[in-house]
Order: C-alpha cells, then structure tokens, then sequence
C-alpha cells in the first residue's frame, strides 16, 4: 500500500518463535503415538524424527510468517496471506468497529501483542495480526482510529450517566408464574425414555420393538407393565416437565425490567444472578415475535429484538418481553426504530402450490414407508390413515405462512404450532437469497431467505414456495430498499462504535 | 474466461478419480480392469459433463447499488449482496488458480447465513477492478 500511514510490511520475527512454542504442547502430545509406532527402534531414531518435526514446522510458521504482510493505508486495513493459498484482504476503515489488543503470557514474554481488528461481520478471524510489538498496535490503532476521525468516537467510558430511565414494561410475579407453565420442557419425555433404554435388562420386556410397548401386537408381553404403570411414569414426566420450566423461568425472568434510556433499551433480569443487558436501540436489526399453540390462545407471545453480532453486549436474540399481551408487544416495539406490528390486509399467503410441495415432501416418505412396510407386515396398512391428516397439515400450513412488505417493513409469519412473526426494517437487510430446488423449478415456486446481522444459522426470516415471478419482484424491492435507505449512521452496522 | 474455472475443476475430479482408482487397483484378487473399466464409465459425468453444467450454471452481474450471484444445477441459488452491506473483501487464490491465472472474490456482509459471499474464478484485473468498484460504494455510503 502506497501513500498509506503505514507501509506494506511483516509482523514481527519472533512471531515465529512464538507460534512454534505455542503448536508445541500439541506436537508433544503427538510423540507418545509416535514411539507406539516405532516401539523397537531406538532412541535416537525418535529424537531424529522430532527434530525433523520441528524443523518442518518452524519451516512451515516461516514461511506463513514471510508470506503475511499487512499495511493501513489511508482508507483501508490491507491483510496479505497465506503460502499456497494467497489471500488478500481489505477492510475499510469505515466498517472497522473496534481494534483490541490481546497479550497472551507468551506475548508478554517477548514483547509483543497480538491486534485484532473487529468489524461488524461473524467471523472471528477477520482481521487478526499475530503478533507485532506494543509500540506498533498502538500505533495501527492510532492511524485506524485517525483514519476512522470522520466520524465522532463515542467512548463507551466517558458517555453519561442518564438518570433512572423509563418503564416500558415489567413482569409482576404473577405474570413470571404463568410464563413458567408455559415453558414446560418435554426433554424429561425423552429422557425416561432413553432411561428405560439403560435399564433395559430390568425391564421385563422388549422395549426395543415398538409394536409392543404400544400395545398393538403381542398383548401378553405387556403384561408385566401395564398401561397404568406408563400412565404414571408419562404423568410424572409431565410433571418434572412443568416444574423445570417453572423454575427455570423463575430463575431467569424473576424482576423482568426494559427500561428506556434515551438510545438504549435496559433489560434487567433474573433471581439470584440478575443479568443487565443494554440494548442501543440504532443496533436493533428486528424484531421477532414467537407464540406457541397455547399463549396464542391466551393472547400471549414473546418478543425478541435482534441485535448485531458485533460489541460487548453480545448479540443475536434477546427477550424483551417474555410473555406479554399484544398490547405490551406493541408497546415494546415501538421501542425500536421503524418497528411496528404488520396490518392484517397487508399480509398476504405464499403460492398455493405450496401446499402440493409441502405435501409432497410431508406425506411422500411416511407414505412410501407404510407401503414397503406393508409389503412385510399387512398390519402396516393400519397407518394409513394417518396420511390424510398429514396432507391436511399441509394446507394448515399454507394459512399460517404469510408475508407482507408494507413500505420499508418485511413482515414474514410461519409456524404451524410455534408461530413466529418476523418484523424486519429492510434497510438491516444483510443479503438476499432466492433458492430453487428441483421440485420448486417444476411447480415455478421459490424460496427467499433473507439474512440479517445476527441472526440464528437456522432460524431466518424465510417466506418458502413464493410464486417465482413474486419473488423475483420481492427481492428486487428489498434490494431497492437497501439502496434507498439513506446512509445514516445508526442503521449501517459498520458505522457504529 | 470463467472457462478455465471448470478445467481446473475437472483436473481436481481427474485427481480425486485416479487416486481413487489406484486405491481399488492394490486391491489383489480383481482384475484390475475389471474395475477400472466401469470405473471410467462412470466416471465420465462427473469429470466432463458436471463441471461443465456447473460452470455454465454459474453467472454475475454487478450493477450500481448490488451484486447478484447465480450457481446450481439442480437447487439453483440466486444471492443479491447489497453493496453497502459489505464488510470487507478478500482476493483469493488457491495454487491451481493462480496457475490458470484466476482468482476468487469473497464479500463478507454483517449477516450470518451468507456472510461470506464467493465469487470463484475471475481474472485477477476483473477481481480487483471489482474490489474498488465495492470499495467505493462502502466509502460513498459513510459519506
């Protein structure tokens, strides 16, 4: 990099060193293995063998150290590695949200320090210098930081203290209660089950063949447990369920606060260990509102914000309200910038070929199992029934799978038990995906995902089996959206300290 | 120019193919035609047909504000990176690319199901003209 602050160049030599005394512990785990192989020669075969070892690897750490060179320039980080695949990458100072300085034990020892340039993105490893010495983090942190001078610094040390900030909503114990029974667990189902697996020997009967322990054939193998005994132990299950839940959620939940405090939202939470939380609200990327079958009922739901993966805070999905009423999810919501709940007439269902495709992919294998499975045991033709409902929760499904876009604002809602809405500013929109499988591309169906900032790996906003031509135009909306978004700080997640 | 992107594929299937091969070949008691024969029968798909539908399944455009990123042959894929979205950029290149003279362009957005965005096989002009053009475009956007 020319004309930058600092010049193209290598970190710091000892860095080999330092790498080769760090890989070592792990090399000497190896040796053990090593005089196994070669139990009968002798001892000077194995020091040999060793010392090639370390010299390879010292070759080896060399040469990565030759190869890696970094500059900062007068806009951006410039990274340069790798021996056999070279990589070459560019940070804008811009996106650049901090830049630590790590000292290991092994770092102090010669001196060094090890710089680590955080941006918005997930990977950890996104701009790691290994090692340099003080003198130059400090001075590759002054120039991102005078690089960066556009924009104003807020230190998190000095910000001000605001006074006791608003309520904007609380749970009574009551309320934490009632949020506890609904967060029964069914793991306990699972484990008795997998208990009675263990203790199989015991057990006076075969509980590997499922037709038996229904009930179905072979009655008087089940006699020596009756129907009443696994009533009881399904009951106690149950009950364990209930009561982990509840007290888990005491824990957690008791004395739920959210306050507002001019930027920033304030969670306060928990029993005996209360945790804080400070959500800025210019970090909150969406919302997500979540319900099971039977809060819906009640009128109750969870509301999540999500925040950028990137600061001290942490991020990903954080419980604002754990279990509120509409009125209080909207309340919260509003919260948040350019949050707020979907109109009904805006919503609007996805292709009604998603019902044939979800069908197809709910009720082809079950089908095809039964009819194999009959093929052995005519009795199997006695599931067959069960296909149908199958079907018809297919077409459940379609009602339940909406999405909306109402000016800036994507709506997606899904779920057939656990419901989940999804309210996402399409400004936060990190990248747009539009998937088509083989059976999508016959019925002319596609998938569109679309990503945020730290959003759960499986858990995105996602409307499935959109007719292709409506996606296409979606998608195109989104990304005009992204476009139109003014620059402004607070939205961008690279602009934010 | 992406065409030399599929030949390197191929060379990697030929690679993993022949490797494959021997190992059946030490195989003692089969004819080692015997095996070799269908072998390369069915090897023919996957070491000339795939790579290049593959390739021809590949496709970007880059406009103004994005880039949009098609691949797939049977699950077909279409990714659209708003440019200001971008984090930061990564030119890489692997041994065989840089004998064929190409290399890969990795866009990293803030997201986490697409936070590394991969553009195998452009020129090394084409990757770096690319680089500034998104460079650029995260520079106008804090402006």
């Amino acid at each position: 990099m020319k004309g930058g602050t600092i010049a193209d160049r290598r970190v710091h030599p000892a860095t080999v060193a330092l790498r080769f005394l760090k890989d070592l512990p792990q090399t000497l785990i190896g040796l053990p293995a090593l005089f196994a192989l070669i139990s009968d020669t002798g001892w000077s075969y194995v020091l040999l063998i060793a010392l090639a070892a370390a010299i390879v690897l010292i070759l080896v750490q060399w040469l990565s150290w030759r190869r890696f060179t970094y500059g900062v320039g007068a806009r951006e980080i410039v990274i340069e590695s790798g021996i056999l695949s070279r990589n070459r990458r560019s940070i804008p100072f811009d996106r650049v949200q901090d830049v630590d300085i790590e000292r290991g034990p092994l770092h102090r020892v010669f001196g060094l320090a090890k710089v680590r340039i955080e941006t918005g993105g997930s990977a950890k490893d996104e701009g790691v210098l290994d090692s340099v010495t003080l003198a130059e983090a400090d001075r590759i942190r002054v120039a991102v930081r005078a690089g960066k001078a556009g924009e104003a610094l807020v230190d998190a040390a000095s910000r001000p203290q605001e006074a006791e900030g608003q309520l904007v909503y609380a749970m009574s114990p009551g309320r934490v209660f009632a949020s506890g029974f609904f967060n029964f667990s069914l793991v306990y189902l699972a484990g008795i089950f997998a208990a009675l697996q263990t203790f199989e020997p015991l057990i006076p009967f075969d509980i590997k063949n499922p037709g038996r322990w229904i009930g179905l054939i072979d009655e008087d193998a089940v006699r020596g447990f009756t129907p009443r005994a696994w009533l009881a132990v399904l009951m106690v299950a149950l009950l364990l369920g209930v009561v982990t839940g509840l007290v888990r959620t005491l824990a957690s939940d008791w004395g739920f606060r959210l306050t507002s405090e001019g930027a920033r939202l304030r969670l306060e939470r928990g029993l005996s260990t209360r945790s804080e939380i400070v959500l800025p609200r210019n970090r909150i990327q969406l919302a997500l509102i979540r319900s099971g079958p039977l809060r819906r009922v009640l009128g109750y739901a969870e509301l999540f914000f999500q925040t950028l993966t990137a600061g001290k805070g942490g991020g990903g999905q954080h419980s604002v309200a754990p279990f509120a009423t509409d009125e209080e999810v909207a309340r919260v919501l509003g919260q948040g910038k350019r949050l707020q709940m979907p109109n009904r007439a805006d919503m609007q269902r996805v292709s009604s070929r998603h019902v044939v495709r979800s069908a197809v992919r709910i009720a082809a294998a079950p089908l095809l199992a039964i009819l194999a499975a009959s093929f052995f045991r005519s009795e199997a033709l006695f599931l067959l029934p069960l296909v149908p409902l199958l079907l018809a929760s297919s077409f459940i499904r379609r009602r339940v799978h909406l999405y909306g876009l109402n000016g800036d604002t994507l709506f997606v809602r899904d779920g057939l038990w656990r419901q989940q809405l999804w309210i996402l500013p399409i400004r936060n929109a990190q990248a747009v995906t539009l998937r088509r499988s083989i059976l999508q591309r016959w019925l002319g169906l596609a998938t569109l995902t679309v990503d945020t900032a730290g959003a759960p790996m499986l858990n995105a906003a996602r409307i499935v089996d959109l007719d292709l031509a409506r996606a296409r135009a979606l998608m195109a909306d989104i990304a005009a959206g992204v476009s139109a978004a003014r620059p402004q700080h607070d939205a961008a997640p690279g602009s934010v300290i | 120019m992406m065409l030399v992107g599929s030949v390197i594929r191929t060379l990697l299937v030929l690679a993993a193919a022949s490797l494959g091969a021997a190992a059946l070949h030490k195989n003692p008691g089969v004819a080692p035609a015997m095996v070799l024969v269908p072998l390369l029968v069915l090897l023919i798909y996957p070491t000339f047909v795939s790579p290049v539908r593959r390739y021809r399944a590949w496709g970007y455009r880059m406009d103004e504000e994005e880039l949009r990123l098609a691949h797939g042959i049977y699950t077909q894929v279409e990714t659209l990176v708003p440019l200001k979205r971008v984090q930061h950029l990564d030119i890489s290149q692997g041994p065989l690319e840089r004998s064929f003279g190409v290399c890969k362009l990795i866009l990293h957005t803030a997201g986490t199901a697409h936070s590394r965005v991969v553009l195998p096989g452009l020129s090394r002009e084409t990757a770096e003209a690319m680089r500034g053009e998104i460079r650029s475009h995260i520079r106008q956007e804090i402006e």
